[in-house]
């Protein structure tokens, strides 16, 4: 019967639970929506290593992520692929360039080349065209959701970047880099946009064997190139994210946003709990005074944040599930994986309880003597 | 058969910089099979009597029992253990919890402390709401009923879990005369016909023919204590 009460109350007590309700749904919907942009910044942060397909990356000494290193000798593919581990190793360039738009002024754009006819290190997923049309030597591909801003460069379309001629004759599908606008092409065409020395590249992308025992071939490939860097895949990925996340002030920005959201939610929670139960003190009083011990008063009002929280979860998260589907195709960036709505539901459930703690404590000194005054 | 005895009973109350008496040590054993009335002027402590009866106010002095069970020294959860399996209240004002049906108003008092009614506890609510004139509104809310109808209905929430102890403060003195009445009617019946204890404090002259005893309280003392033949007269 106390689980109905608390119901009977939360239902009565229109505006108070509808109150209590924005502050579940604000949480729910604002700390999600952020997450859902955090995630999705980051994982354009490690786009590049998270696609490549390797599972080690050699990199220059002391890297701290994945777009920051010095150019090494491509001769290292060679030394390389003679490990028993190794299934391949492939060189790719990455530069910047100016990219000629339509109008005739310039977006700079970040080129990855990568060496036919693998293409490793290449784009993984497209709108139009294929992959296959990097192996024309003056290919290269934009993004769907670059494309407004390169001037709408259709198929086929030539224009110059870092003043040499290209021809787009791929669109890629969510393609997207922190750095900037990622264009793909063929390691040659790379070295001759970013006018890098013959016998250099970015980065050595390298898979191992089927099978292969992939912490001693990282060892085996550390050992064998100590003037290098050389990082699982995972680990790059990883070491890249943490590094912009730090470093650009998004981690700062995104938490405190959070926690704004959060603070207010719970705010907004506590005081219209602590009205709606001030406003009932009369009531506990009666349930005290016909038997209930404070226990009892205490599951009437958890049960009334529960029902509030748990009606104001599926509100939030309908809404943040409309919003990520508006948005998915959008160039706002968004990810939501697939931890994060029970660990958002869980602290919201938290917080909420959290919020309830005031108007419980006002709930708990309902005097049942006062029932005769 | 019950009886709750009060021995040397006695209630100061501080207000913050003085303490004030507010009853001086008396003795009272309520019996059941009579409607007992406290009378007195306002202010003499007629309620704070009725509440250390009722265990939700605690003595400064004095010893109370229900039967021979000492109620004095109780702990919060066994007070409350005590109010739900032997006490019912009828207050002033009816307090029914809006929001709650009347049904679920009285049944509220069978399962305070939580899981469900008992189905005989449904059963009995339905009596009792049609013997006091509310068969027809079990399923409205509080706020639709009359006073009447309302007091009505808390005292179905004070008897529905038979009670050997009925408990009422001014309970007719936000009632029309009719209803008020009415109710005496009804809280007489209980106490003759069922042998419970009922104890009804009023200061309105109108509740004392029902009266089988009349206590009368001036300034935290019992001036008078009389039975039924000479109330009568
Ligand atoms: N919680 C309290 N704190 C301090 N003083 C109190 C408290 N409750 C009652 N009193 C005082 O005790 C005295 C008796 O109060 P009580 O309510 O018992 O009177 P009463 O006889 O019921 O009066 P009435 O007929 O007006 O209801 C009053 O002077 C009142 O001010
Ligand atoms: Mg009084």
């Amino acid at each position: 019967m106390r689980s109905l009460t608390a119901l009977r109350m939360v239902i009565h007590d229109r505006a108070s639970t509808a109150g209590a309700l924005l502050g579940v749904v604000a949480i729910v919907f604002l700390v999600g929506q952020q997450l859902s942009i955090l995630f999705g910044l980051l994982n354009y942060m490690s786009v590049l290593v998270d696609h490549s397909g390797a599972d080690a990356w050699i990199m220059s000494r002391d890297v701290r992520n994945a777009d920051a290193g010095f150019l090494i000798s491509d001769r290292y593919v060679d030394r390389v692929v003679g490990l028993p581990e190794v299934a391949w190793a492939e060189p790719v360039l990455i530069g910047n360039g100016l990219f000629r738009t339509g109008d005739g002024s310039y977006e700079s754009v970040r080129v990855v080349g990568s060496r036919r006819p693998r293409l490793a290190g290449g784009p993984w997923r497209f709108a139009q065209s294929n992959e296959d049309a990097l192996l024309d030597l003056e290919a290269v591909t934009v993004d769907r959701l670059d494309l407004a801003k390169l001037g709408d460069p259709g198929l086929e379309a030539i224009t110059e970047i870092g003043e040499r001629r290209v021809r787009v004759r791929a669109v890629t599908d969510g393609a997207r880099g922190f750095q900037g606008t990622l264009v793909f092409a063929s390691l040659e065409k790379v070295r001759e946009i970013a006018r890098t020395p013959a016998g250099k590249a970015s980065v050595i992308l390298v898979r191992f064997r089927d099978g292969a025992d992939a912490a001693a071939a990282l060892a085996r490939l550390r050992a064998i190139m100590p003037y290098a860097s050389v990082s699982s895949t995972a680990e790059l990925s990883r070491l890249t994210r943490l590094y912009y996340f730090t470093n650009t002030g998004i981690g700062g920005s995104f938490g405190f946003s959070t926690v704004i959201a959060v603070l207010i939610g719970v705010v907004i929670i506590s005081l219209t709990m602590y009205t709606s139960v001030l406003s009932r003190t009369q009531d506990f009083a009666v349930m005290r005074a016909i038997g209930g011990r404070k226990w009892d008063i205490a599951v009437v009002v958890f049960g009334e944040a529960l029902i509030i929280t748990g009606v104001g979860l599926f509100v939030g998260f309908l809404m943040l599930a409309a919003l990520l589907n508006a948005t998915g195709n959008s160039s706002i960036p968004s990810h939501f994986p697939g931890a994060v709505p029970p660990i958002l539901a869980s602290v919201t459930l938290f917080v909420s309880l959290l919020g309830s703690i005031i108007a419980l404590r006002t709930a708990l000194k309902a005097d049942p003597a006062a029932v005769f005054h | 058969m019950a009886t709750l005895r009060l021995e040397n009973i006695a209630k100061d109350f501080s207000d913050g910089r003085q303490i004030r008496r507010v009853l001086f040590p008396m003795d009272v054993a309520l019996a059941p099979g009579q409607l007992v009335v406290i009378a007195g002027p306002s202010g003499s402590g007629k309620t704070t009597l009725l509440s250390i009866m009722g265990l939700v106010l605690r003595p400064s002095e004095g010893r109370l029992f229900l039967n021979d069970q000492d109620l004095t020294r109780l702990s919060d959860n066994q007070a409350a253990d005590i109010r739900l399996q032997n006490y019912g209240f009828v207050f002033q004002q009816p307090m029914l919890i809006e929001g709650l049906s009347v049904m679920e108003n009285v049944l509220l008092a069978t399962a305070v402390q939580g899981g469900r009614p008992p189905a005989a506890a449904r059963s009995k609510t339905m009596e009792l709401l049609a013997n006091l004139g509310l068969g027809e509104s079990g399923h409205v809310q509080p706020r639709l009923l009359s006073g009447g109808m309302k007091q009505r209905a808390s005292i179905a929430r004070a008897l529905v879990k038979d009670p050997a102890i009925l408990l009422c403060d001014e309970p007719t003195s936000a009632l029309d005369a009719e209803s008020g009445q009415g109710v005496m009617g009804i809280l007489k019946r209980i106490a003759i016909e069922d042998q419970r204890i009922v104890a009804v404090v009023s200061h309105d002259a109108r509740v004392f023919p029902y009266a089988d005893r009349l206590i009368k309280i001036e300034n935290g003392r019992i001036v008078s204590d009389t039975r039924e033949q000479y109330v009568r007269q």
